[in-house]
């Protein structure tokens, strides 16, 4: 390995794709939004609050109203601050029917019985997660409670006993408490839930840059040239640290341009509390950004060799897209129980163990095993990444005019030499 | 000294063998042709060369070294070239000279030279996309010899050139073999080769078929005619002198065709003996195009 060859090739993919139009829309669009938000927040003033505590609900789940079926006498009439909410229904078939044409999220059918009992039946469309979330839900246990104590106690019991917790978010950091004020849920769990999502999206455009710079270099037929002045690994090599490099870039403007904005305007949008991502949560999401992007970046790099245009690479790399994607799609559930199950199993799958930590670890505590395991399995799959990496960048930038078959890639990953 | 020598190449590509026992050696300084029909392995043999392919077995050095060690000062025009769209003229022969090692500043003044060279100075701020497609050829030639190779090698060249850039292409390749550069030129441009070549190497199915020098191949495949002219009218040859097959009058001169085995200076002596006066006597050229197509085109039945 040459190392002055591949820090030539790093300059010139950073310095050509630094000026690329798609990034510097991207990198000014992410911090344009954030002061958007700031903008926002200023002109409502008081009614900031609201935003905020809408902006939390968003994210607890469904926000349909609940059919209530009621034997028990105890729910009727539904009390007024619980008619946007709740809905009264004449019978349990009539409930079914509400379920299954969707106009109710769930409905509760209340027998006669219900103060004696407790029993309740739940219905509810699909799986048997609705059940386990109506359960949980604070919403039916305040509706539940406020219905059952209505004009036997005191107001004000009352209304503990219906909401016993208004919880009030303050993140202790550097032996300073901040994060008072109503919009403190945001900017401790959301903002770096945002944060961690953008990261993990420059993960896949820078590597999305690298497909494109490889796959076009073997399109123009370039790479001929540059292959008999480099080897391949160096090219590869160099293309990774320029590309990875861009990201970087642009990581950085993204969070320099956030800490300016919460550390220069906050003063103005007082209700806007501090901006504070845990020391623990920023370094480990570089870890994780790091050692996913290379990952990322060489497979990237394999595949863009293989196809014999853009577009033809483009879709060879949907495989691993994909497999990026389903962190993703686990969201709704993460927000839920950042430590469930399957999140836990896919942060030990190489392919999704740098996203699915970086989402988690805004989240929640993260059990250490799970930060620990992760990041071996990312340090151990990376070397046999660029193992078979190398492989197909070295043989699919010559073989021009086809692209190989599922059996010839095979071929040449299990080729000797 | 020689700048190529390959010595009993072998590459195959799973069933197919590209390169079959092949040996060759290019001398330092001499313009090498290297020919064949497409598919005979001129491309995979130049790869090789160029540390693009590792060879199956036999030994290869380049400058004295191992292709991998002599990369930096050889230059290279692929077959399959093309360049940088998003990138301007300069910046691209400067990153090129750079990944053949080329210091930055050295590579500027050079690059900056080559452009004069080929009137394309004003374009060197522009986007090599900009340029039009005979100023890209322009600009992918000298792109092969910005870092100021010993050693260029040439595959096809002339691929695609209307006829001014190649005589200005011809020029430039000349003017390079003046300046002492080792040069081989793989064309399918007979005429070219005949007109820049000293030796070549023609490959078919992997193999040399013919290698040497020009002169003396195309003696060797001569068919054995000469033309002769004279002021007076001739009598009839074909019986009057020995090995003379047959005579045809052409244009006001006379084609003879000779017996296998007869020299055509004992021809000569055999004319002035008996006191012919010869005004021209000459061996007929054979085109190289047709000891090609006879060599390829009687192997392949």
């Amino acid at each position: 390995m040459d190392w002055r060859k591949i820090s030539v090739i790093a300059r010139h993919e950073y310095m050509t794709n630094i000026k690329r139009l798609g990034f510097i829309i991207m990198t000014v669009a992410v911090p344009a939004l954030g002061i958007l938000g700031l903008l926002l927040a200023t002109l409502l003033g008081g009614e900031a609050q609201q935003i905020g505590e809408f902006l939390a609900r968003q994210f607890e789940g469904s926000s349909q109203a609940t059919g209530v079926v009621d034997a028990s006498g105890v729910f009727s009439p539904i009390q007024p601050a619980y008619k946007e909410d709740f809905v009264s229904l004449e019978s349990e078939e009539a409930a079914a029917e509400a379920v299954e044409w969707g106009e109710v999220s769930a409905a509760l059918v209340i027998p006669e019985d219900y103060v004696e009992t407790g029993r309740v039946v739940v219905l509810t469309s699909g799986s048997g997660f609705g059940v386990v979330e109506v359960g949980d839900s604070a919403d039916v246990r305040a509706f539940l409670v406020d219905h059952l104590l209505a004009g036997k106690v005191d107001e004000d019991i009352r209304q503990r006993a219906a909401r016993p917790l208004r919880p009030e978010a303050r993140v202790v950091s550097g032996g300073e408490t901040r994060g008072e004020g109503p919009l403190s849920f945001v900017f401790t769990f959301v903002v770096p839930y945002v944060l961690s999502f953008f990261l993990i999206m420059t993960i896949f455009v820078s590597s999305g840059y690298l497909l494109r710079s490889v796959a076009t270099e073997k399109e123009t037929r370039v790479v001929e040239l540059i292959i008999s002045s480099v080897r391949p690994m160096e090219l590869m090599a160099g293309k990774v640290v320029g590309l990875g490099a861009v990201g970087l870039t642009q990581v950085l403007i993204w969070l320099l341009s956030a800490v300016a904005f919460s550390g220069g305007l906050v003063a103005v949008v007082a209700a806007a509390g501090a901006f504070v991502v845990p020391t623990r949560v920023m370094v480990l999401g570089v870890v994780y950004y790091l050692l996913g992007y290379t990952l990322y970046a060489i497979l990237m790099a394999g595949i863009g060799a293989l196809g014999t245009t853009m577009q033809e690479s483009q879709q060879l790399a949907g495989i691993f897209s994909f497999f990026a994607a389903i962190p993703y799609m686990l969201s709704g559930f993460l927000f839920a129980n950042p430590n469930v199950l399957l999140a836990r199993i896919l942060s030990f799958f190489p392919l999704t163990a740098a996203t699915m930590m970086m989402l988690r670890l805004p989240l929640a505590e993260v059990p250490w095993i799970d930060v620990v395991g992760s990041i071996v399995v990312l340090v151990g799959s990376i070397p046999g990444a660029l193992w078979v990496g190398a492989k197909l960048f070295r043989v699919g930038l010559l073989i021009y005019g086809k692209r190989p078959t599922v059996k010839e890639i095979w071929g040449i990953v299990t080729s000797q030499g | 000294m020689t700048a190529i020598c390959v010595d009993h190449l072998v590459k195959r590509y799973d069933e197919v063998v590209a390169v079959d026992e092949l040996s060759f050696v290019v001398t330092e300084g001499e313009l090498f042709g290297l020919l064949g029909p497409n598919g005979a392995g001129k491309t995979t043999t130049i790869r090789i060369l160029m540390d693009i392919l590792k060879p199956d077995s036999g030994e290869v050095k380049v400058l004295g070294r191992r292709p991998t060690e002599a990369k930096e000062r050889v230059g290279y025009l692929p077959e399959e070239r093309g360049l940088f769209r998003d990138v301007k003229v300069l910046d691209t022969l400067v990153y090129l000279a750079e990944l053949k090692g080329m210091p930055r500043t050295a590579a500027w003044g050079r690059g900056r030279g080559l452009l004069e060279r080929v009137d394309l100075t004003e374009w060197a701020d522009r986007k090599v996309k900009d340029l039009s497609r005979g100023m890209q050829q322009r600009l992918q030639f000298i792109a092969s010899l910005v870092h100021d190779p010993d050693l260029l090698i040439l595959d096809e060249p002339f691929q695609g050139l209307d006829p001014v850039n190649t005589e200005r292409l011809k020029g430039f390749v000349e003017e390079l073999r003046e300046a002492g550069k080792t040069i081989v030129l793989s064309t399918h441009q007979m005429n070219l080769v005949e007109a820049l070549c000293d030796r070549i190497l023609l490959m078919n199915h992997g193999r040399d078929v013919l290698y040497g020098h020009l002169d003396a191949i195309k003696q060797e495949y001569a068919p054995n005619v000469v033309r002769l002219r004279s002021t007076e009218a001739l009598p009839d040859l074909a019986d009057e002198i020995p090995g003379v097959l047959s005579a045809e009058p052409d244009d006001g001169a006379v084609n003879l065709t000779l017996a296998e085995v007869v020299d055509p200076q004992d021809v000569l002596r055999s004319l002035v003996e008996r006191r012919i006066d010869v005004r021209e006597f000459e061996v007929a050229p054979i085109p190289l195009e047709d000891i090609f197509v006879r060599v390829v085109g009687g192997e392949e039945r």
